[in-house]
């Protein structure tokens, strides 16, 4: 029988639809009578989501990249041109 | 045509502003990617490599990949090139984040919860996110994890990629990669439900 401490252990698999076929029963059959898991693998579903929320760090050299691509390529096409 | 098709018709006819879109769309998670096979100290030297390879390149990409998939995987290479010259040793490393995780004293010796979770006063992100306090502290989390630990969570989780592409790009097996994850998700776990609890970081 699944605890709820072997059912935290496995969920990020389970986030991740990794379970095997037994793993994933054992937990569906213990998510249905374990309101604390439940709210728990809840939880763990709006964490993910807060970090594809979360803003991403700036770019800090964003411009300088910029200005090294353009001039990478204006680099190119002048060896383009000589040949 | 494909978003992705008109792009690359964009990049090829040597459009600057389509670089831009490019950049903005994947530096991150090329930046993650290069962090984790060379750590932060060079990971933007690797990044900006990655993007003058690119640019050589443009005209090669076959469409075979996804454009996601051929960058990422150019990052990787050139990420890869740079620590043959600076061996540096990847370990799975256990840092928790500094609200811990949810270890073995949350539970009863018979697996039950001892302290199971609380209630959150809302599901939603952004209304958690709205919290200026909140966006520093997971910022705090993440940073304070070690580096491959964050970009795996930041691969799956912000850029989702599947497990299978984090496994090949950055060359560490598929339990290495699903024990990284999981330790990263209970901080994170570990720091909304402290923030939730006490309000403060």
């Amino acid at each position: 029988m699944l605890t709820c401490k072997g059912l935290v252990a496995q969920s990020s698999d389970l986030l991740d639809g990794s379970l095997s076929f037994r793993q994933r029963l054992a937990a569906r059959t213990h998510l249905a009578i374990c309101f604390h898991c439940r709210r728990f693998i809840r939880q763990m579903r709006i964490s993910q989501r807060v970090i594809r929320t979360l803003p991403e760090a700036p770019l800090p050299d964003l411009e300088h990249l910029l200005r090294a691509i353009s001039e990478q390529r204006a680099a190119q096409s002048d060896d383009h041109n000589e040949r | 045509m494909t978003d992705e098709d008109l792009l690359l018709a964009r990049l090829r006819s040597g459009e600057q502003a389509a670089y831009k879109v490019l950049v903005e769309r994947y530096q991150g998670a090329m930046r993650a990617i290069a962090i984790a096979i060379v750590g932060m100290s060079s990971a933007d030297e690797v990044v900006q490599d990655s993007w003058l390879s690119v640019v050589r390149n443009i005209d090669g990409f076959a469409g075979r990949a996804s454009l996601k998939t051929w960058l990422l995987t150019i990052t990787a290479n050139a990420a890869k090139t740079r620590l043959k010259k600076q061996r540096r040793e990847v370990f799975i490393d256990d840092i928790a984040g500094p609200h811990g995780t949810i270890g073995a004293d949350r539970f009863k010796a018979d697996g039950h919860w001892q302290q199971s979770p609380l209630g959150w006063h809302t599901d939603s992100p952004e209304a958690l996110l709205d919290e200026q306090e909140l966006r520093e502290c997971l910022d705090h989390t993440l940073t304070s994890l070690s580096e491959l630990q964050c970009s795996v969570l930041l691969l799956r989780d912000r850029q989702c990629l599947e497990l299978e592409e984090i496994c090949n790009l950055l060359e560490i097996s598929h339990s290495n990669v699903r024990v990284l994850l999981h330790r990263a998700r209970l901080s994170v776990f570990a720091t909304l439900e402290h923030f939730e609890d006490t309000g403060e970081c």
